[in-house]
């Protein structure tokens, strides 16, 4: 065997070495839409990053757009540049990130849509979303007043901010599944409090004034439930009201332990970062992944709240 | 001299007092629920928060300036006191609260009175500033006092005297304070004098600087009171509580009849301003109408109050020469 042979040799053993470990690690680009906002995405960081850290396997970059839809178009170019083999993103704007999403598409590489999905104009660019079922948990919130009620009474509705997709989505599986399980239930009213516990709170203190009957409020999240229990509390109406809420907060999981609150949807933003991590390896594993990946969140009450952590937000 | 005093011809003095008395009597017919003993101490209480901080901005716009931070200041406030409260304990959180609080309004008094600046640049640079700084400081989590019905802070948003809700005592006990100080006490008369025209303030030997300075100071002051009602009565802050509070502010503050280019102004209408604002979000929802209606009667009810306004002292509706 020559010199020269055996460097060609030791060369190709290399470059075998080399190829082996880049098709082991894959790099994913993550761009989140505003994390530090709220305890919500400050907890869904730490967790995206603790799970990308448990897998040798897997480098993450992680980026944040400070809830700017510009700056998350030019990371969406950054990371198409880097040539990473899956982008998660967490849009800012489900419309306005659809080019983006298609230069990405075009790249050929696949993007997951994690949280808050894109607009249906963009659909066709994506490889699959990852996030909760807001119109199942509307659904579930309908489920347990119904169920609270035994299918009577009157009750009175606080959603989120008007225009946010979360709002909506919740509020229309609400008032679906409410007519159509239970008719005897009455709404009252239907006012937004802005995800704002005070502004719910004065929402509710409105109610209490013009409704002399009130047996149930449902909330956009717990946060507000909170605030309108707080409302009926001081007007010392909360006897027999049932209070049901969404993303159990942990403000929502205390109420509920000291008797005051009857149950909310357990959404874990733990849950959801795992979910969108394991959505894009399973993409680039070559798996038959379905385009709409949801998440359990489950109903929590004060019946199984033992068997649910208390809420870190 | 008559620039030193609030207002125009008496007519124009009465213009949001009548606007105030026909809301009134709308509601009262639409809604058998609105005109009740309830129903009012209900909206007072509620205005409690917006009318503290308005009563602050109200002096800063007679001055001649304007305050758009108080709403993150509200944010900030609020996180602090209410983070602290199960640290520290509520005696102590209360003053560290406020002390930080009136930093926060140094820095705008500092920007403003002494080097000078746009106060409407200045204070919307410190409106994402500070919520800049409160994220930093709860790093994204809400904060909610643990022991809610043990503890005194309760008082301030949830307590009662004489059958009366604390927070409308404060609100109006520093409506009357403020009104004293701004129509009898020579500092009122500096800040009219100060905001009507800046040039023959100094040249009259009032100290400029040290005015502008102090008004940010009284805001920051108001801010850090209604920060401890909000605190009590929601015992728990989000970071981005007081977001979109600064418009309601200053919405009140207009509708008041402070005038935008200062010199005029009265706190007395201020107060009139905040519950006007109160009533009609009371008025709308016992109507049932959703609550984003409120949004545009608010806004059209302050272009008819600052058009009647300028319409009553020019003499006339329409005045195409100006």
């Amino acid at each position: 065997m020559t010199k020269t042979m055996r460097i060609l040799l030791a060369s190709c053993g290399t470059l075998a070495l080399a190829s082996a470990a880049t098709a082991d690690t894959v790099r994913i680009g993550i761009t989140q839409n505003n994390v530090g906002i709220d305890s919500y995405q400050t907890t869904y960081e730490r967790a995206f990053i603790a799970a990308a850290e448990a897998n040798p396997d897997v480098e993450v970059i992680v980026l944040d757009a400070g809830g700017d839809v510009a700056r998350q178009i030019s990371q969406m170019q950054d990371l198409i540049q880097q040539q990473v083999d899956a982008i998660i993103i967490w849009p800012t704007d489900g419309q306005a990130l659809v080019p983006a999403v298609r230069n990405a598409h075009r790249a050929e590489i696949p993007v997951v849509v994690t949280n808050s999905n894109i607009a249906e104009a963009g659909m066709e660019f994506i490889a699959a979303f990852s996030g909760p079922n807001n119109v199942q948990q509307g659904i579930y919130s309908a489920e347990m007043m119904c169920d609270a009620l035994d299918g009577e009474g009157q009750i009175v509705q606080i959603t989120g901010m008007p225009g946010y997709t979360t709002a909506i989505e919740r509020q229309q599986g609400f008032d679906e599944r409410l007519a159509e399980l239970c008719p005897g239930v009455t709404q009252l009213d239907i006012q937004p409090g802005d995800w704002n516990r005070e502004r719910a709170q004065r929402t509710m203190e409105t109610f209490l004034t013009r409704f002399d009957q009130i047996d149930g409020v449902y909330s956009g999240d717990d946060n507000m439930g909170v605030g309108a229990l707080n409302a009926a509390l001081a007007a010392g109406r909360a006897e027999g009201m049932v209070f049901i809420g969404a993303t159990n907060f942990a403000v929502g999981y205390d109420a509920m332990a000291r008797g005051e609150y009857w149950g909310s949807v357990y959404q874990s933003p733990v849950d959801d970062a795992e979910a969108a991590l394991q959505t894009a390896l399973d993409v680039l594993a070559g798996e038959d992944v379905p385009k709409l990946n949801y998440f359990d969140t489950p109903k929590i009450t004060q019946d199984n709240m033992d068997e649910f952590d208390r809420p870190v937000f | 001299m008559t620039r030193l005093k609030a207002g125009g011809p008496a007519i124009a003095k009465q213009g949001i007092l009548v606007a105030f008395i026909v809301f009134m009597i709308a509601f009262s017919l639409m809604s058998d629920r609105f005109l009740s003993l309830d129903n009012f101490m209900s909206v007072f209480r509620q205005a409690a928060i917006i009318g503290v901080m308005a009563l602050g901005v109200t002096i800063v716009v007679i001055g001649g300036n304007l305050d758009l931070s108080v709403g993150s200041m509200l944010s900030f406030a609020t996180v602090l006191v209410v983070d602290l409260h199960d640290k520290i304990g509520p005696e102590l959180a209360i003053p560290v609260m406020v002390l930080a609080t009136l930093c926060l309004g140094a820095i705008n008094g500092f920007l403003i009175g002494i080097l000078r600046l746009n106060s409407l640049i200045v204070t919307l640079g410190m409106l994402s500033a500070i919520q800049g700084l409160v994220l930093i400081y709860s790093g994204g989590q809400n904060v909610d006092i643990a022991d809610q019905s043990g503890t005194w802070f309760a008082i301030f948003g949830r307590g009662a005297m004489f059958g009366i809700a604390t927070p409308i005592i404060i609100f109006g006990t520093m409506a009357l304070v403020f009104h004293i100080i701004m129509t009898t006490m020579p500092f009122g008369r500096k800040v009219y004098a100060v905001g009507g025209n800046p040039t023959a303030s100094v040249f009259s030997g009032i100290p400029r600087s040290r005015v502008v300075f102090t008004t940010y100071l009284i805001s920051a002051l108001c801010v850090a009171v209604a920060a401890m009602i909000l605190g009590s009565r929601v015992m728990g802050s989000q970071n981005n509580v007081g977001q979109g509070y600064e418009l309601q502010v200053l919405a009140a503050v207009i509708l008041g009849g402070t005038s935008l280019l200062g010199g005029a102004g009265s706190i007395l209408k201020t107060v009139l301003g905040v519950l006007m604002l109160a009533f009609i979000q009371n008025g709308l929802i016992l109507m049932g109408q959703p609550y984003y209606t409120q949004w545009l009667v608010t806004w059209v009810v302050i272009i008819v109050a600052v058009w009647l306004d300028v319409a009553a002292k020019r003499g006339r509706l329409f005045s195409p020469i100006a």
